[in-house]
């Protein structure tokens, strides 16, 4: 009978603990996003460091093209910020509890933010500052609401208030007042999870 | 035979049983060492429950404000129930919780978690209902507090959340598996470096400004419960420069509290009355105060609390004031120590 004890004991011990790679252990909330982060950068190494706006359909979800560097969702920062230069400010918020520091790099016309996961920073967003930048499809801040619909279809949804196009993963959020283009948002679903 | 058999039965029970709660004890995360906000709501029970004021909200009331200020200074006895992110609906059923235990005279609760209106993360969710004693209040505040992906039976057997932990174990697991460490000074969270906020980012342009239906109702809530048992809630606005306080979240903090007759404090609005000084007050570039910062505002909130609520100064209760003087002692040690690690960095 001791021993039937002790095998059943060993039994859900080993069902117990035997189980346990895949799921996500709650030390951080990072752990879901490097899924996405690393898929991404995958694709990112695979491109030359010179990248062209005919890159971008290499990459996945909607990315955003300046001065010649692509920048999209979960794409490993470092080599982003190294070729967008010296930014106009920078900003870092670590956050609450947990280790690893989000950071915000603001360059004149937008602002690219990152998330930390393993060792590594990830981009989490890009938010449009003014209207002398437009997205890679064309559309800016102060285009009219039929020019968003020319770029990225119908096929939308509305989500706090926003317009939503979500493509591979990562989301492209316009707010719209009277009928004109306010907001430009790129967003990683990566931090929502 | 019969009789046997029922025993060997039941003593297969309590041996299963026995592991299994063994097997908890060692894999739930013990938060002693990093992360150790994830024990700041436990500790709250190992307290001798006579608060007149007690703290409800997220990282900017524990890292904010120092209850040994409200002591020292005013004979205030004061915690603070504070986790990170706590949600609105968390804060509600913590003071439910709370109030199982004693009834304080006043309630502060900090609005920035206005801004959230449906569960955000299971991580931060654990670390505010976890520590949580079994009650009702902590069912309600897990059924509210769950994501799609979170399940009810993980939080009445964490083993099943947490066996993945076995492989990545480390020796404090063992270590404290029995006894805890005290982390806080009545809930307080200190830190005594410094990080000068600077180029702290402004708000992103929001859709709508409106804070949610779902927050809103559990702030109705937190006013009724407090109102029913004789308790004044006061709304405060910690200083904290991130996240973004937008004017549109101000104006409807300050209708709230002018409709439902609450004190509200925006500390981002007394820097001169305070005296803070983002250059030497936080440790984070703007996100959280050090202990020079949290003193100030904790000083100015002690005032307000004496000038509007005449709490009773009971710094000659002899028993409360022994109780204070060895907390006050704790945290003057601590002090020193992360002042001198500080030094040598």
């Amino acid at each position: 009978m001791r021993s039937k004890v002790w095998i059943g004991s060993i039994m859900m011990i080993a069902l117990l603990c035997g189980c346990g790679s895949d799921v996500k252990v709650i030390e951080g909330d990072v752990a879901v996003k490097e899924t996405a982060a690393q898929a991404q950068e995958k694709k990112q190494e695979d491109t030359a460091a010179e990248v062209t706006e005919e890159d971008t359909a290499q990459y996945s979800g909607y990315v955003f093209t300046y001065g010649g560097t692509v920048i999209g969702m979960d794409m490993d920062a470092a080599p982003i910020v190294e070729q967008l230069g010296e930014a106009d400010s920078y900003f870092e918020a670590p956050s609450c509890a947990f280790e690893g520091i989000d950071k915000v790099y603001t360059y004149g016309s937008f602002e690219l933010d990152t998330y930390p996961t393993d060792d590594k920073d990830y981009v989490s967003s890009v938010v449009f500052k003014d209207d002398t930048i437009a997205t890679t499809e064309g559309v800016g801040i102060g285009d009219p609401e039929d020019k968003v619909v020319e770029a990225y279809g119908s096929d939308w949804t509305e989500e706090d208030g926003m317009r939503v196009y979500e493509k591979d993963g990562m989301k492209l959020c316009f707010i719209l007042e009277d009928d004109t283009v306010a907001s430009i948002e790129y967003r990683s679903t990566a931090i929502e999870q | 035979m019969k009789r046997k058999r029922i025993i060997r039965t039941a003593c297969s029970v309590l041996v299963v049983a026995f592991t299994l709660f063994m097997l908890q004890r060692l894999l739930l995360p013990k938060y002693v060492s990093d992360v150790v906000e994830g024990r700041l709501i436990a500790e709250y029970y190992a307290e001798e429950k006579d608060h007149d004021v007690i703290f409800i909200g997220d990282c900017e009331v524990y890292e904010n404000f120092s209850p040994k200020i409200l002591w020292e200074d005013y004979g205030i006895n004061s915690y603070i129930r504070g986790s990170a992110q706590q949600l609105i609906w968390q804060s509600y059923y913590l003071l439910e919780d709370t109030l199982r235990y004693e009834k304080p005279k006043v309630v502060v609760f900090n609005v920035l978690a206005m801004k959230y209106d449906e569960p955000q993360n299971e991580a931060y969710n654990r670390m505010s209902l976890e520590g949580m004693k079994w009650s009702m209040a902590k069912v309600k505040a897990i059924q509210a507090s769950m994501t799609d992906e979170e399940h009810f039976l993980d939080y009445v057997f964490p083993i099943l959340r947490y066996h993945s932990r076995w492989s990545s174990l480390k020796a404090e697991d063992v270590e404290y598996l029995f006894t805890d460490r005290k982390v806080s000074h009545n809930g307080y969270y200190m830190r005594v470096d410094v990080k000068p906020a600077k180029d702290v980012p402004e708000g992103k342009m929001l859709a709508d400004y409106r804070f949610g239906e779902n927050a809103y109702q559990y702030l109705d809530k937190m006013a009724k419960l407090c109102r029913d048992n004789d308790i004044k809630l006061v709304l405060v606005k910690a200083p904290s420069l991130y996240p973004y306080w937008y004017d549109e979240w101000e104006r409807q903090i300050e209708d709230y509290a002018k409709q439902n007759g609450l004190l509200y404090i925006n500390f981002l609005e007394l820097k001169e009355e305070t005296g803070l000084d983002y250059d030497s007050d936080t440790y984070d570039g703007g996100l959280h105060l050090n202990l020079s910062g949290a003193e100030k505002i904790t000083a100015y909130l002690g005032q307000a609390l004496q000038d509007e609520y005449h709490l009773t100064d009971r710094r000659s209760e002899e028993r409360l004031s022994k109780i204070w003087a060895d907390k006050t002692a704790a945290y003057e040690q601590d002090r020193r120590k992360q002042e001198e690690e500080t030094e040598k960095q």
